[in-house]
């Protein structure tokens, strides 16, 4: 499938889930595991739309590229926003406390690190990468 | 995402329709926090949402709070297993009361 660019916009969100859903679908994932890719990319696109452009008062656009092989499928997703590590939201530790006393940030990165077998961060030339990678189950 | 609020037996019928995202959940959460008034039944039916990303689930965590702030009921049907997938991974799932159908949501709220 060729590369998807839309704006760093929400309402790029559904366009970004159609095409996940896409290439979940040819690379044969089952439904869970296509939901959980889903997921994943649309929680960063909307960190990267919310924090990356619109807090940081930037604009630009939302790049993806995908590679399937026969182990497994790779999403890129790329954009020009302000950086920041997702790393650093990942420990939940408060996930079993009352939702009284929970702190609601970060629960997005968790669920996208969750929900895929290899998650990556990179920064480079002014330019943010998400690298998501799912395992092809043996049919 | 369309949103239709119905009332039926005393009970708030909140009924989604479609994606329930970063761009929809806040326009949804609009809608809905203030029909949570003291002493409230809701019931939220999601048979009709294929999909949820976390921005739901503040949504949820809203309603949650605020039907708990005003002594009100909330009440979650329809929740489709990917969703319910996403609550329990994020430890929301035992916080609310579930049940399958529109109609079991209704008698338990009796």
């Amino acid at each position: 499938m060729g590369p998807l660019i839309v704006p760093g916009t929400l309402d790029s969100l559904s366009v970004i889930g159609k095409y996940i859903m896409d290439i979940a679908a040819k690379a044969g994932l089952d439904k869970k595991a296509a939901y959980r890719l889903r997921l994943a990319v649309d929680e960063i696109a909307t960190n990267i739309v919310i924090h990356g452009y619109d807090e940081a008062n930037r604009q630009g656009d939302l790049e993806l590229r995908t590679e399937l092989n026969e182990a497994d499928l790779t999403i890129f997703l790329e954009d020009t926003g302000a950086s920041y590590t997702p790393g650093q939201f990942s420990d939940r530790t408060d996930l079993h406390l009352p939702l009284e006393e929970r702190q609601i940030g970060g629960l997005g990165v968790y669920l996208a690190m969750q929900g895929v077998d290899k998650f990556h961060y990179e920064h480079f030339e002014g330019r943010n990468r998400h690298t998501f990678v799912v395992n092809r189950t043996p049919t | 995402m369309e949103i239709m609020i119905k009332t039926i037996d005393q009970v708030t019928v909140v009924d989604i329709t479609g994606d329930i995202d970063g761009k929809t959940a806040p326009e949804a959460q609009a809608h809905i926090l203030p029909l949570l008034e003291p002493g409230c039944k809701v019931m939220l039916d999601m048979s009709r949402v294929d999909y949820m990303s976390s921005a739901g689930l503040r949504m949820m965590l809203s309603m949650h709070r605020q039907t708990a702030g005003n002594q009100g009921q909330l009440i979650l049907v329809g929740l489709s297993e990917e969703i319910q997938d996403t609550m329990s991974a994020t430890g929301f799932l035992n916080f609310f009361t579930i049940q399958d159908t529109a109609e079991a949501g209704l008698a338990s709220l009796k």
